[in-house]
């Protein structure tokens, strides 16, 4: 008789773990699925892990040598043109209490830490030697009989199970082979995620960035950073090097005929950036796909008949310009799947009638909610006027605002209407402002 | 063949981000499986040994999940104490009282490159071996091995007992399947504390080596590119 | 003061520059420390090649006479340095890093209570300790590493020291070891040796070598390696991605497997440039990379790159190249 799980989890990143460390914890039977050759081998993308859902699954995990490389107490938001950068700077030691609100992870290290926890909660669990987290195997299909999922197959070998969780991330093929979600994905829902590990002394980058202990800096930028296409900068520090990168949105990069590569070595190359990354050692390159964040990009259904959609696998994702949300609305989707089935086990009901307490709970935490109330702030965030003529005409103000010259100098009003003169139209602003105070 | 594969738990070297990842030496996975090939139609066992901190029976799991039987673990805290002579002494001292037909080591360890285990160990045990092995096929008693030597390959017939040191160009080790992964998970590993390890040999420093000069990278028409190299060599290399 | 104990390794009726260069690093140590320098050669033809060590150093160079030494076997190997050893009674025994070396000398140090200090970049004496320097972790890093065990064998890295060849004449004497080995004691028989045949230059003694990678995918790109090999003079190389396709012998493959290589000139072509290859050759004066991918690692190592398909710029490099060295 072929043994049969409680669940099994398609996927060992950060959506899959939490659920598994979930039930694990609930003392349910798990097989985890991973691909890689082990958790994090794969996942390059990642930056900084908002929220605090990180220490419910790891209490006190500040604690520990392993797992995050810095929290986050000093954030900053850069708009550049050519020449300048003009940013609003925020530090506050508020930010240094526990639980952090925010860590920075490179995936590599941090899922395989998480993975370790889980593995911890198996052998504490009531299934310490039928649990499992196998690494190295790519799961094929989803298997179902009359319309339920029933288990999964993995080359010659078939597993089955009450529940089947897809925390594929993006390129969610089991998700679009159930038919949750269409083949094709439009492109402007699609984003592209380039990011580069610049390996720097560890005392240099400290004194660099003014960091002390574990403490790190978040920095995103608008504007020429992303040459004309949509889409955004970052740069977050880690215990001895920087992850820089860019998220860009795939139909107007298409549309631009310009490779991510060169836009990520003009923004390297900005006086701005090129101050804060010089002497360092380009360590790593990744490119990955990113869901935008649209709502509307949501699968059909997050649930079905013995099988659950968590992370990116859903396109939970928020990307309203503060940050990128992808990490935590993982955690999060992660969890409340784990205790749904949790839940459906007690039950022993594994319907789609059962599992749409799953839907239910993410309408009522912040991940459903957010991206509802933000989804007008994304939009925005995509009108061509964001990613130049906005940024220009703030470092158009900015450079008058701090240029002394030796003339009579003007009042500052004077001076932003000739920076938003320069640069875009009244008109156009004020439709913007109009949006973005809505969005907001 | 009854086989004894030794098995070291190492730094994965390729990592890109130093993770502190542990796997499994790559040579002594080629190790494994070249005794699962060997033996993939008979009920032969393959006993793994693997000197390391507890923290390295994820090592034997990932070998027993590959298909070998059984494995002993025996217990060092700091590994990287030991040298090949100490590892050597700590296997003979385990190995003096099993009998195997084949006993199977990597080449060298991806960590300290040394490749001197294997050949000490079958001097301590005193049985005939070779190093370097590209290839295996077991006739009765009879281990015909392909080394890699300076020149070509040779081909040795060993009488077993013998000891070979494998090469990762012997094959390409298998990847567990779930079966097997859960399979490992329930095989009972025999975990014995290990002696204190007498070195004859100690690393007192490690260091980046002096890095080489930032080179010249040329990009545009072959002809064009062809013609500046030319004249790198001739003008500053001197070579030509 | 105890001395210093030489092995000459022998390759194509002569020995191996390699060796040469151990002998020579080993002369400049005995000079500093007042140590005898010994080579020891063990060949069916042993005395006949004795004559090349005198030029580097050697004051007595002990011959071990056997046909048996003919085929590679390290029964005999063993025996006949250990009797060497017990003989001479060495502080240092050094031989070059190559396969025939790494083969015995685990066992060997086992047999003589010695300590083995392998694939070492340099080495030198210092009081008590025998003190090396040797790449570690694929050539990522280096390790400083010490011993002080009474004897210690150590293996050198091809190309670490320089072999310098003095032309005056120093009194060497050649001292004839009689050595006996019990055939019947073999448990291991060699059936042949499976030479690459048409190998004209020994990689790791080569001036220039060409290395192919995964790149020069077929046969038309091995002719074009050919060529350029034959052009330079080169020896052949390869990575191990491209030994697998079977487009190259096995004995080509350079890096952490395969041999050691540093020739004044390497032109790596087709090759990504993975540490374990690199681990092979960084030691190369100059490094030449073609690769397609202006990103490949191999560009980090290169003293010049040329992006470029080498299916392209290989025959107008070949065409060039014949030009100026005609
Ligand atoms: C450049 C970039 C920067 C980003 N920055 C941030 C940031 O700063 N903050 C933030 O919160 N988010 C950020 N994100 C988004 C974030 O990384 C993702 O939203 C998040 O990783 C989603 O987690 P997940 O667990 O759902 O999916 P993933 O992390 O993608 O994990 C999915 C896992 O499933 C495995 N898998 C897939 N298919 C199979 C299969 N068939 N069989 C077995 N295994 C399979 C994969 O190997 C992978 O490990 C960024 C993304 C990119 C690309
Ligand atoms: C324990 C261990 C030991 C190893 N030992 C060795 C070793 O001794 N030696 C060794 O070499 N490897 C070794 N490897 C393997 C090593 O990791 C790499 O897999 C191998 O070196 C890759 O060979 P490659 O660069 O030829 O192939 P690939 O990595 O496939 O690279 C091919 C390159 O060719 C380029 N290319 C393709 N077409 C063209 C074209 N038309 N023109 C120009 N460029 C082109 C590509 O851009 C690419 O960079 C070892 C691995 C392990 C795990
Ligand atoms: N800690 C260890 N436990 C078991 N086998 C080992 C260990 N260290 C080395 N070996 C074996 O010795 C081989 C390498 O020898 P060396 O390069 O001298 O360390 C490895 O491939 C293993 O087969």
């Amino acid at each position: 008789m072929e043994e049969k799980f409680d669940v099994i989890i398609v996927g060992g990143g950060i959506a899959g773990l939490s659920a598994a460390m979930t039930l694990a914890r609930g003392n349910a039977k798990i097989l985890l699925i991973e691909r890689g050759t082990f958790c994090g081998a794969k996942n390059v993308s990642g930056g900084v892990l908002w929220g605090n859902d990180l220490a419910k699954l790891v209490p006190e995990y500040w604690n520990e040598e392993g797992g995050f490389e810095r929290f986050v107490n000093h954030r900053r938001l850069t708009f550049m043109d050519e020449q300048s950068a003009f940013s609003v700077d925020f530090k506050s030691s508020h930010f240094d209490d526990v639980p952090y609100t925010g860590v920075t992870v490179l995936r590599a290290i941090f899922d395989e830490w998480l993975a370790g926890k889980v593995q911890l909660a198996i052998e504490a669990s009531a299934y310490p030697d039928e649990s499992f987290l196998a690494t190295d195997i790519l799961v094929d299909e989803v298997l179902s009989e009359n319309g339920k999922i029933v288990g999964i197959r993995a080359g010659e070998e078939r597993f089955f199970a009450d529940s089947v969780i897809l925390a594929e991330g993006v390129n969610n093929l089991l998700t679009r082979q159930i038919g949750l979600e269409k083949e094709y994905v439009p492109v402007d829902h699609m984003a592209i995620g380039i990011k580069e590990v610049l390996r720097l002394d560890k005392a240099k980058l400290e004194d660099r960035f003014q960091l002390r202990g574990r403490s790190g800096l978040t920095n995103e930028f608008v504007g020429f950073c992303s040459d004309g296409v949509e889409g955004g900068g970052f740069l977050y520090t880690n215990r001895d090097s920087i992850s820089l990168g860019l998220v860009l949105g795939l139909k107007d990069l298409k549309q631009s005929g310009k490779t991510p590569y060169d836009i990520l070595n003009t923004f390297k190359a900005h006086p701005s950036v090129a101050d804060m990354i010089y002497g360092s050692e380009t360590v790593e390159y990744s490119a990955h796909a990113v869901s935008t964040g649209d709502i509307r990009s949501l699968p059909s259904e997050l649930y079905a008949d013995g099988v659950l959609i968590a992370g990116e696998a859903a396109h939970l994702l928020l990307n309203a310009g503060k940050a990128i949300q992808g990490m935590d609305f993982a955690m999060r989707s992660g969890i409340l799947a784990g205790e749904t089935v949790l839940e459906a086990k007690k039950a022993n009901d594994f319907s789609s009638e059962m599992l749409k307490n799953y839907r239910l709970a993410l309408e009522n935490s912040y991940v459903l909610k957010d991206m509802r109330t933000f989804q007008d702030a994304v939009h925005l965030l995509h009108q061509p006027e964001m990613f130049g003529p906005i940024p220009n005409m703030i470092c158009d103000f900015g450079r008058q605002f701090f240029s002394i010259s030796g003339e009579p100098t003007p009042k500052a009003s004077k001076m932003m209407h000739a920076a938003i003169k320069r640069n875009a139209s009244y008109w156009d602003l004020v439709k913007l402002g109009i949006k973005g105070a809505r969005a907001l | 063949m009854n086989f004894c594969v030794c098995i070291k738990q190492v730094p994965d070297v390729q990592a890109s981000v130093q993770t502190g990842r542990m796997v499994l030496n790559a040579y002594d996975a080629s190790a494994v499986e070249e005794a699962l090939v060997i033996n993939a139609n008979n009920a032969d066992s393959i006993d793994l040994i693997l000197i390391g901190p507890s923290s390295a029976t994820e090592t034997i799991r990932k070998a027993l999940a590959m298909g070998a039987t059984n494995a002993t673990h025996i217990v060092v805290d700091e590994i990287a104490a030991l040298d090949s002579f100490a590892v050597s002494n700590l296997l003979a001292a385990h190995l003096k009282g099993h009998k195997y037909d084949v006993i199977l080591t990597g080449k060298q360890s991806q960590d300290s490159d040394a490749g001197l285990a294997g050949g000490m160990l079958a001097e301590l045990l005193g049985l005939p071996f070779a190093t370097n092995a590209v290839g295996m096929r077991a006739v009765e008693n009879i281990l015909e091995v392909t080394r890699q030597g300076d020149t070509g390959q040779e081909m040795l017939e060993m009488i077993t007992p013998c000891l070979v040191t494998c090469s990762n160009d012997m094959n390409n080790p298998r990847i567990p399947s779930l079966k097997g992964i859960m399979g490992a998970k329930r095989t009972v590993i025999t975990t014995t504390q290990g002696a204190p390890g007498i070195t004859r040999t100690v690393v007192t420093r490690t260091f980046p080596p002096s890095a080489r000069e930032a080179g010249i990278k040329f990009e545009g028409e072959p002809e064009e590119i062809v013609a500046l190299l030319l004249d790198k060599l001739q003008a500053e290399a001197g070579v030509l | 003061m105890s001395s210093i104990l030489v092995i000459l390794s022998v390759q194509d009726g002569r020995v191996k520059r390699s060796s040469l260069e151990a002998l020579s690093r080993a002369s400049a140590l005995g000079k500093a420390e007042k140590r005898e320098v010994i080579g020891v050669v063990l060949h069916s033809n042993a005395l006949s090649l004795a004559i090349d060590a005198v030029h580097y150093g050697a004051t007595k160079v002990f011959c071990v006479s056997n046909r048996i030494f003919d085929s590679h076997l390290n029964p005999p190997l063993i025996a006949g340095i250990a009797s060497v050893v017990e003989l001479v009674k060495p502080r240092l025994v050094v031989a070059a890093s190559t396969e025939s070396v790494k083969d015995i000398i685990g066992a060997l140090a086992i047999r003589m209570d010695a300590a083995a200090l392998p694939d070492v970049a340099s080495f030198e004496i210092s009081g008590d300790h025998v003190l090396c320097e040797r790449p570690v972790m694929a050539a990522k890093m280096m390790a400083s590493t010490q011993s002080s065990n009474p004897l210690v064998f150590v293996s050198l890295r091809s190309g670490s020291y320089e072999a310098i060849r003095s032309e005056s004449e120093t009194s060497c004497e050649i001292v004839e070891v009689p050595f006996e080995f019990d055939v019947s004691t073999l448990s291991a028989t060699l059936r042949e040796i499976v030479t690459t045949t048409g190998e004209a230059v020994d990689l790791t003694e080569a001036k220039v070598v060409v290395a192919a990678g995964r790149g020069v995918k077929d046969a038309t790109g091995k002719a074009l390696i050919d060529e350029l090999a034959s052009i330079t003079g080169a020896a052949i190389g390869a990575s191990r991605a491209v030994v697998e396709t079977g487009l190259f012998p096995a004995t080509a493959q350079i890096g952490q497997t395969g041999k050691v290589v540093s020739p004044e000139l390497y032109f790596a072509i087709g090759i990504s440039g993975a540490i374990q290859h690199v681990a092979g050759m960084s030691n190369s004066r100059i490094i030449v990379a073609i690769n397609k991918d202006a990103d490949a690692p191999i560009f980090d190592v290169a003293t010049y790159g040329l992006v470029g398909d080498c299916f392209k710029i290989l025959p107008i490099l070949n065409a060039e190249l014949k030009k100026i060295l005609s």
